[in-house]
């Protein structure tokens, strides 16, 4: 397979504080690679310097080949909060990244109502997303990421805010999706399980200073079904995963109430 | 397969459709108002006839009423009224849209904001109706002294509004731009640009009670026609149903330019509303 990302050693300050350190990483082409730690571990920041929204401080991160310093139309960022315009309907938000890029024609607007059917929001496409629940406003952030057909797919947490049903019907739809595409995608969560269940492997960082501990390379059948997640096998990737973990988990939660 | 279905379920009632009854509930919804209003004009009646009983001091809603059909009959309520029109459109137009390209200019360029900010403040915080006077001597007591009065005073909470919404501008919603590749540019048009529209409604909609005062006001001071003009020559003749008539018919324009702002909001920001 193809090198698709190369990180080398990457770092980041923000002035006295150490982000991330010494980051090495490549990841294949297709390959679906999850983030976890816990908070103040950096993940987000790793991810943010992938898209170009944060330059890195020493090292580098190269797409192809390329070094990535700024924002690109090869790389679609799916945020935490959906970021949508509430002034837009769903189908203009959608199409916003092909509209930044200078051209929207009828092969995009043709690309961008599939895809919102790909998410399952045929017939909303004129509807405002405060006529949406929290799930399908996701929807339409994953569609408007999509829309660009970007090479890599950075996903921020991007079903945090959604609760525990809601959550585990987008990790199928998720998993649908990307079968179909076999986009290379970078996934951020704090759950572990998610991350288990999405993902080809795990990079598990630890914090003070961000660093990546291990890479779990998860080795489950796909295509996937939310039934996996009561196999043997996936609670054992879950609780050596956790056991990775759980010590930098218990200091950040005391740290959090001083 | 049942994709569709699925997120149907999902969408939050009462957006787009109707509400079932809303035609039965809307007269319940403003009894209390209609009865407030009536109750209050009934017992101004009542007051005024028996309780004061001095046309010098006060005049019944029935005298003012007819005072007012009265005006219209004879035209000069139209040549009092228009000419105030004239006079708030003028200035109003001109306050807008001056407002909203200074406040662009102040939320644009930190020199720009730095250099107008006293200026903007002082004179927002200043009663600058007292100026009018002055303006009638500069201008003389045809219209454009008033514009320039009602541009005094719808200028500033445009300005302010403009720049506030302009630099407001949700951060996420400017990253998640960003992370297309937009070019400032894209992102003043695409993100803050709309964002600040309901701000700069909220400052044009404050600035009609301003430059409806700032009419008024101004040709109290000095003018030949006008619905100031009309209050100020009714008083001075102890016509207390003519004074009335002006200033219902000031009321009336105002609630109803309001209302029609509040129309033009729910048009173009729908989602401030939720």
């Amino acid at each position: 397979m193809a090198r698709k990302l190369q990180v080398s050693h990457l770092g980041k300050t923000f002035g006295e504080l150490r982000a991330l350190q010494d980051i090495n990483l490549a990841v294949e082409r297709g390959e679906f690679i999850a983030l976890v730690g816990p908070s103040g571990c950096g993940k987000t920041t790793f991810l943010r310097i992938v898209a170009g929204l944060e330059p890195a401080s020493s090292g580098e991160v190269t797409l192809d080949g390329r070094a990535v310093r700024s924002p690109g139309g090869d790389r679609g960022f799916v945020f935490q909060s959906d970021n949508l315009l509430p002034w837009r309907t769903v189908f203009a938000n959608a199409i916003i990244g092909r509209e930044v890029a200078g051209h929207v024609g009828p092969a995009e607007r043709q690309r961008t109502m599939e895809l919102l059917k790909l998410v399952g929001l045929e017939g909303f496409e004129h509807y405002h997303p405060r006529q949406l629940s929290g799930g399908m406003r996701q929807r339409v952030n994953l569609a408007r990421a999509l829309a660009i057909d970007p090479e890599v797919l950075l996903m921020d947490e991007p079903f945090s805010s959604l609760d525990a049903q809601t959550r585990e019907i987008m990790q199928t739809e998720l998993m649908r999706i990307w079968e179909d595409g076999r986009k290379t995608v970078l996934f951020v969560t704090h759950q572990i399980d998610e991350a288990v269940f999405l993902a080809d492997r795990v990079l598990v960082f630890a914090r003070r200073p961000g660093r990546l501990r291990e890479s779990v390379v998860i080795e489950l059948p796909r295509p996937r079904s939310l039934a996996i997640k009561r196999t043997a096998e996936f609670v054992r990737y879950v609780d050596h995963i956790w056991r990775l973990i759980e010590d930098d988990v218990r200091a950040s939660v005391i740290e959090e109430k001083v | 397969m049942s994709q569709l279905s699925d997120g149907q379920a999902e969408v939050v009632q009462g957006g787009v459709q109707a509400r079932p009854g809303s035609g039965m509930r809307l007269p319940r919804l403003y009894l209390a108002g209609v009865v407030s209003v009536l109750g209050g004009l009934l017992l101004w009646e009542v007051v005024s006839r028996f309780l004061v009983a001095n046309a010098l001091f006060l005049a019944a809603p029935s005298q003012i009423f007819s005072a007012i059909l009265a005006l219209a009959k004879s035209g000069e309520l139209w040549r009092h009224m228009s000419i105030s029109a004239i006079e708030f459109a003028l200035g109003y137009a001109i306050a807008s849209v001056l407002g909203v390209m200074i406040g662009f200019a102040m939320a644009e360029s930190a020199t720009m904001k730095r250099a107008l900010q006293p200026w903007v403040s002082g004179l927002y915080a200043t009663p600058t109706i007292a100026l009018a006077p002055l303006f009638i001597l500069w201008l003389g007591i045809g219209i454009w002294s008033k514009v320039l009065v009602v541009i005094f005073l719808v200028l500033f909470p445009v300005t302010i509004n403009t720049e506030a919404g302009l630099r407001t501008t949700s951060e996420r919603l400017i990253e998640m731009l960003r992370s297309f590749g937009a070019s400032p540019r894209q992102i003043f048009f695409k993100v803050s640009l709309p964002s600040a529209v309901p701000f700069i409604l909220a400052g044009l909609k404050l600035g009609i009670g301003r430059g409806l005062i700032g009419v008024v006001v101004a040709e109290l001071f000095g003018s030949r026609a006008g619905l100031g003009r009309l209050i100020a020559q009714s008083a001075d003749a102890f016509n207390m149903p003519e004074l009335f008539a002006g200033v219902i018919v000031l009321a009336v324009a105002g609630i109803m330019l309001t209302a029609g702002f509040g129309w033009l909001e729910n048009r173009l920001v729908p989602w401030t509303k939720d």
